[in-house]
């Protein structure tokens, strides 16, 4: 009778693809870490646009709001809402809320200045130039 | 029980039922504020209640993970947990830093939150699931270290199980894939990827692992089956949850910003990933025909069978839908993910919580099982919540296909606000369904209050009678 | 070996039983799949853009293909030797042939990664285009498979001169074998859809 397939065997083998496929995934990381920036225009990260972000990040944007589709179903997408609206609408919007609609989902007012806004909008103008591989599909997000 | 240490996985267990009583409460004000948006809006906004609500799931989830291993880890190693007493201040710890977390919440407005809490010197804030503010995720990096000491000296001095071996080095990984968590690179595309390290990490890779040992652990216990053939299943389904999940990750990097190969190898090997789930759904069965016993606690079965099945339709069947690039072209980013990521928390870590509660609970209470009554409590409420869930998952399955129809396809779409009024349906389906998650929480957590244990001597009375 | 072991329905095997142990079946089916749906997916996609892929096909090295080729037939005749050779209980003509077959896969290795340096060095990554996405995947996950199948050969090897086996007991050679023909196999199927086939 042959030796049957053993605990230890079982064991080799998760320990084995564990290993293999973490190789693998290092190795495309490595080369996605490369293209990265070059997708996503990193050199048009201006200090700006970090101002911008850091805002995004804690207001909780994406509480309610998604970008390139993650963050939550509550609110339109940001990906690309710079050229869907456009800087100037953008401006008047986001000091406009909420708009107090009967039933309407609420934006919260956050009381930035004029800056910050511009920061904000500097940072969604950099976001929509992101390659998504044509991701959303269309203007609507 | 064997151990008297493994008492102190008592308060964790209850601390966690408390938290998921909690989520569920803010996941029906969040669902009420898809209805009417501008219920609570000046009291907490729809971001603080979902973010309290995913937090609290965070937590009670982990909560109970940590009850397990202090409830496991001496039994398997047969001997006492090393520092019953650090796993109890571990315990206080963690309960106090979570509750001042919810508090800071729900007080503070988030960008105050972040200026008292220095985000400005490392920033952590405001990704999904990872909102808590510095203070706290240092906080969680102790209790994990605090947890890991503990676990790890317990199983140095004791029996090496696989199952120990197992839940000990998930609990490892869990707390090494937290740390990604401290870096939030300016790069918002290097962000998205490197946040998927801790979620996919945890959820699709190391958290299978959790509910495989614990899934284990109650099979081996429950129905008596030799454990060399549960822990070589344990191992090979292990494995396939690397094979799929480790370049499966790739179906998280389609369309933010990651290269498109991501597209073609994301969904090859992430349309696997259901394969573990189907082996657990194959082995947990087999386990339960070749059983050489009748365990008296029937509920702590029927939740041991559940998991791997609604662990198969949530991670395994609604992942499957939204995995594959094309499909995902239209649905990223919809409520579709939101049926899947209900679906799947629930049928696969609340369920294997629940299922190790419902075994462990009566020992640590000092009987074998609970009354049939209790029981029949508990059941009731297993099914109440289960079917409530897929009402949830399918109500929220519907939502995204209006948005995958509406928004997101055809030549003249629709913008968000109005995609969102066609979807009420879904939204009010949803909510209803959520209230009667929340019936059968309350069912369930009745159970809990049913004093008495389980009467051999009757049933076996009862059952000659008839 | 155990009695509880018997009640494994992992290893119902009725009749003759496959080389080597259960466990590397699974996984080598697995693998197939794998490598299956990647050659599935390649054709597919090879099909809405001929042109293109025919014009980069062009551009690889086929000798070096050839005689990577050449080197893994070569290898694998040498483990189906010390198969053999473990059957009349020659443990260390066994790990001779093994070491042999080891020399080879090493040589595969280093001729592959030579190719890859050419490779990028003439600017040929994974987004270059849809053709060389495919080559750098298939190529590169057909390494790494080498690579562990000589880890796997190498333990092998070990036992063998260590006098581990038997002309009745030597499952270890029998699944370390297997495992070489399925990366041996998987080459050549590599070579004539990447390399060759217009």
């Amino acid at each position: 009778m042959q030796e049957v397939f053993t605990k230890s065997m079982a064991r080799n083998i998760f320990l084995g693809s564990a290993v293999f496929f973490l190789i693998i995934y290092l190795a495309l990381t490595y080369d996605t870490w490369q293209q990265i920036p070059v997708r996503d225009h990193a050199d048009k990260i201006t200090a700006s646009v970090i101002r911008g972000k850091y805002l995004v990040d804690t207001n909780d944007c994406i509480g309610c709001h998604t970008i390139n589709g993650e963050g939550s179903y509550y609110a339109p997408e940001l990906d690309n809402v710079y050229k869907r609206r456009g800087p100037e609408f953008i401006k008047l919007w986001i000091p406009a809320q909420p708009s107090g609609v009967a039933g309407r989902r609420q934006m919260p007012h956050f009381n930035f200045t004029p800056a910050q806004i511009d920061d904000i909008v500097a940072y969604l103008q950099w976001l929509s130039n992101v390659d998504t591989n044509h991701w959303p599909p269309n203007i609507e997000g | 029980m064997k151990y008297q240490s493994q008492l102190v996985a008592k308060p964790y267990f209850i601390a966690a039922l408390a938290l998921f009583f909690g989520q569920i409460v803010f996941g029906l004000i969040a669902g009420m504020q898809f209805l009417d948006g501008t219920f609570l809006f000046s009291a907490a906004h729809f971001n603080i209640v979902r973010m309290t609500h995913t937090n609290l799931l965070i937590v009670w989830l982990l909560m109970a993970f940590m009850g397990a291993a202090y409830y496991i880890v001496p039994e398997e190693a047969q001997t006492e947990l090393y520092s019953p007493k650090l796993a109890l201040i571990t315990f206080w710890v963690f309960l106090i830093a979570a509750a001042l977390t919810v508090v800071g919440y729900l007080l503070v407005p988030y960008a105050h939150l972040a200026a008292i809490t220095g985000n400005a010197i490392v920033p952590t804030m405001g990704r999904g699931y990872l909102e808590q503010p510095l203070p706290t995720k240092i906080g969680i990096v102790l209790v994990a270290l605090s947890l890991l000491f503990n676990v790890t000296m317990t199983l140095i001095k004791g029996r090496k199980t696989s199952i120990n071996l197992i839940l000990v080095g998930a609990l490892w990984g869990l707390a090494l894939l937290f740390l990604p968590s401290f870096y939030f690179p300016e790069d918002t595309v290097k962000a998205s990827y490197s946040w998927w390290w801790i979620v996919h990490g945890w959820v699709e890779g190391d958290w299978e692992l959790i509910l495989g040992a614990l899934l284990g652990f109650i099979l081996i216990k429950m129905t008596g089956v030799d454990r060399e053939i549960v822990e070589k299943w344990l191992y090979i389904i292990m494995a396939m949850v690397l094979i799929s999940g480790l370049v499966g990750i790739g179906h998280h990097y389609y369309y933010i910003g990651a290269p498109a190969y991501w597209i073609w190898l994301g969904s090859i090997f992430s349309a696997m990933e259901p394969i573990p789930f189907m082996l657990l759904i194959a082995f947990a069965f087999k386990m339960l025909f070749q059983r050489r016993r009748e365990h008296p606690n029937k509920a702590a079965m029927l939740w041991a069978m559940g998991t791997p099945i609604m662990a198969f339709l949530g991670a395994g069947l609604w992942g499957f839908m939204i995995t594959l690039a094309p499909a995902q072209y239209y649905i990223h980013g919809t409520n579709f993910t939101a049926a899947h990521g209900h679906l799947a928390f629930f049928g696969a870590y609340a369920m294997v919580s629940m299922a190790i509660i419902s075994y462990a609970m009566p020992m640590l209470r000092g009987r074998e099982a609970n009354s049939v009554r209790a029981q029949h409590w508990e059941i009731a409420g297993f099914w109440i919540m289960v079917l409530s869930m897929i009402g949830i998952a399918l109500a929220l399955t519907g939502a995204g296909l209006v948005t995958a129809y509406l928004q997101r396809s055809g030549a003249d779409p629709l913008g968000f606000m109005q995609v969102q009024d066609r979807a009420r349906v879904f939204f009010w389906g949803r909510e209803i369904a959520g209230a009667g998650f929340f019936t059968g929480l309350l069912v369930y957590l009745r159970s809990f209050f049913i004093q008495g244990e389980y009467q051999y001597t009757a049933q076996v009375k009862r059952a000659l009678a008839t | 070996m155990h009695n509880a072991l018997t009640a494994d329905p992992l290893q119902q095997s009725r009749g003759q039983p496959l080389p080597g142990d259960f466990a590397i079946w699974v996984f080598i089916f697995a693998e197939l799949t794998v490598f299956g749906v990647l050659f599935a997916a390649y054709a597919f996609t090879r099909s809405a853009h001929v042109d293109l892929f025919n014009a980069s096909q062009l551009t690889l090295n086929r000798a070096y293909g050839f005689a990577n080729t050449l080197l893994l037939l070569t290898s694998s005749y040498f483990v189906a030797r010390a198969l053999r050779a473990i059957k009349t209980g020659r443990n260390k003509a066994c790990g001779n042939w093994l070491a042999g077959a080891l020399g080879l896969g090493a040589l595969f290795l280093l001729l592959k990664l030579i190719e890859f340096h050419q490779d990028f060095a003439r600017g040929i990554t994974l987004s270059a285009n849809l053709f060389y996405m495919f080559y750098l995947s298939l190529t590169f996950f057909h390494f790494m498979h080498v690579a562990m199948g000589m880890i796997i050969l190498a333990v092998v090897a070990v036992k063998a001169y260590a006098g581990r086996y038997t002309a009745d007991r030597h499952t270890g050679v029998e699944t370390g074998g297997s495992y070489w023909h399925m990366v041996d196999l998987v080459w050549i199927l590599l070579f004539a859809l990447v390399y060759v086939i217009h």
